[in-house]
């Protein structure tokens, strides 16, 4: 469209200068007020949730230990009644399978939820930015203030939003190493300068990565180092409920008084204030459609809804809808109804069949696992009476948070019997090799190698049973 | 400073990943360095495994990035035009 020259210059004048760091804030320019909706509500509701389990699950206690520890030195992670050996890594397998389905499905009905509301990097930079706005007030003043000359006030106010920052992402580095290491142990060595040199690195690095990208980094995190913003878009269809922009009511958009009737001048619901684009974390115009640097966190739709308020239009301009819906003008029954739709069955179903298969699997798990391993020293030999004697080394793992006495027999041959104390004890879970003799007749098998069977079972727990295939070699 | 994240970036997460697969199949303490058994801590083992990781990931990013170069970014002259000497031929590029 050809424009003349007063026309591009009154243009150019709109265009609102985007700066990469200072964004989120930005509808303060023009409201007084802080953005209260919907989804600003949901997403701090998010903050609280998320961060209240990180920072305080560490500290729950169990069984008389910590109740959620990844113990990467004893190799067992304990979630609540749970303990998983290395052993265990199928089920690690299938949360991840879980995890990658439940956002596969997460994301063909309603889009970027995760990034939205749950990703770290959003709460993160959630907090960290409600800190900025504590110390250097909102967009405007906090765009005057770092064009203003370094003075003291200046200095003091960056120095202590930066303390601010530090204790938040040194307290978020502590907590994660706490996960990892007992979290009370690691206490008592911070309060008595006693860490060890790989937990204050670990303390460290995760604080540092912390203050870096909820300080700083921000979107561009998401824009160019998130590998799920990138593919994300495979999994959407046009039944995807994803934060839209209603271009049929809201074109043509411009500037307008209140009181006039903007449709009868031609104009659609868009005042063009360009705070949907001010309050974006990305610095993205939704107007323009779906573009991957949309996270879908609905700031767009609350600031949106704000203005239509004051200009007493109907909500919902900017909104959660699907491109069928905009296309097709569906109401929201019609939109809910194409929730359920091939993609998100199929996705639902296996989703639920896993769950199901993996919650059998952890209630019938054995507390009990028997590796037998041949003696390699002495393949076979002879014993007093003629016996022939077999050496086996049992690796017995005792998963139950008791000790427990469990009693082993042999079966296979004729005449097979354990020479060794058939009774052993396990402390609470741990795993202890026991040395086993066995003997047999020398007539009781075929020459060479012979399929015996060792069975263990725990005293006092009939049901804890665990039967492992073995070889007798036979002179 | 975008190559040096390209370079550094994915090999991290990449290298998350095999020091994850790795240490749960592997228990550092059944690990031989020079055929002796490795005597560090299993916090410092998996430290370490993980920076090794992380500079192996590194260096295949890094290789990646030197041949990914376009024939332009190879042929041309490393100096800035102005920097060139009046005589070079490729003075005018």
């Amino acid at each position: 469209m050809a424009q003349t020259a007063p026309q591009q210059e009154k243009a150019a004048a709109k265009v609102i200068p985007i700066q990469e760091s200072s964004l989120y804030e930005a509808h303060k320019k023009i409201y007084a007020r802080s953005v209260t909706g919907v989804f600003a509500n949901w997403r701090w509701a998010l903050v609280w949730i998320t961060q209240t389990l990180y920072y305080g699950l560490c500290w729950v206690e169990w069984n008389g230990r910590q109740a959620v520890l990844f113990d990467l030195v004893e190799r067992k992670f304990y979630i609540f009644g749970l303990v998983f050996w290395p052993q265990d890594v199928f089920y690690l397998a299938v949360l991840l399978i879980l995890s990658a389905l439940a956002l596969f499905l997460f994301t063909a009905v309603a889009g970027r939820l995760f990034c939205g509301y749950a990703c770290p990097q959003t709460v993160y930079t959630e907090i960290f930015m409600w800190v900025e706005k504590l110390f250097e007030g909102d967009r405007a003043a906090r765009m005057k203030f770092d064009a203003a000359p370094l003075s003291v006030h200046k200095l003091s106010r960056k120095a202590a939003k930066h303390a601010v920052w530090a204790a938040i992402a040194l307290w978020t580095g502590f907590t994660f190493v706490g996960y990892f290491t007992p979290i009370k142990t690691l206490a008592g060595s911070v309060m008595s300068w006693q860490l060890g040199p790989w937990e204050t690195f670990w303390i460290l690095f995760y604080g540092f990565a912390t203050w870096g990208n909820a300080g700083f980094m921000r979107e561009q995190v998401c824009k160019y180092m998130c590998p799920y913003a990138r593919f994300q878009g495979v999994m959407f269809d046009p039944d995807t409920l994803i934060v839209t922009y209603d271009a049929e009511r809201g074109e043509p958009r411009g500037a307008r008084s209140k009181k006039a009737d903007h449709r009868a001048a031609g104009k659609g619901d868009c005042v063009d204030c360009g705070i949907c684009v001010q309050v974006c974390p990305t610095g993205i115009d939704i107007r323009d459609g779906l573009q991957y640097e949309c996270i879908g966190c609905s700031a767009c739709i609350d600031a949106c809804d704000q203005v239509m308020d004051k200009m007493d239009y109907p909500r919902g301009l900017i909104r959660y809808s699907t491109e069928h819906a905009i296309a097709e003008h569906w109401g929201r029954k019609q939109i809910v109804r194409h929730i359920l739709r091939p993609r998100t069955l199929l996705y639902g179903a296996i989703l639920s069949a896993i769950v199901i298969a993996a919650a059998v699997g952890l209630t019938l798990r054995q507390p009990l696992k028997v590796d037998v391993i041949r003696d390699r020293a002495t393949l076979t030999r002879e014993v007093e009476g003629g016996l022939i004697e077999n050496v086996y080394r049992l690796q017995i793992m005792n998963l139950a948070e008791e000790p427990r006495r469990f009693a082993l027999s042999v079966t296979g041959l004729k005449g097979l019997q354990i020479d060794t104390d058939p009774i052993v004890e396990i402390p609470a879970a741990a795993t202890q090799a026991v040395s086993v003799r066995v003997r047999v007749e020398p007539d009781a098998g075929k020459r060479g190698s012979n399929r015996i069977h060792f069975e263990i079972r725990a005293l006092g727990h009939d049901d804890i049973f665990v039967r492992e295939k073995a070889s007798f070699l036979l002179p | 400073m975008q190559k040096l994240i390209w370079i550094l970036w994915p090999s991290f997460v990449v290298a998350g990943i095999a020091e994850a697969v790795f240490f749960t199949l592997i228990d550092p303490q059944e690990l031989y360095l020079f055929g002796e058994p490795a005597n560090f801590s299993r916090i410092a083992t998996y430290s370490i495994g993980f920076f090794a990781f992380w500079a192996v990931c590194a260096a295949s990013s890094m290789f990646t990035c030197f041949i990914q170069r376009s024939s332009r970014e190879i042929n041309s002259c490393p100096l800035p035009k102005r920097e060139r000497p009046r005589d070079c031929p490729k003075s005018e590029e």
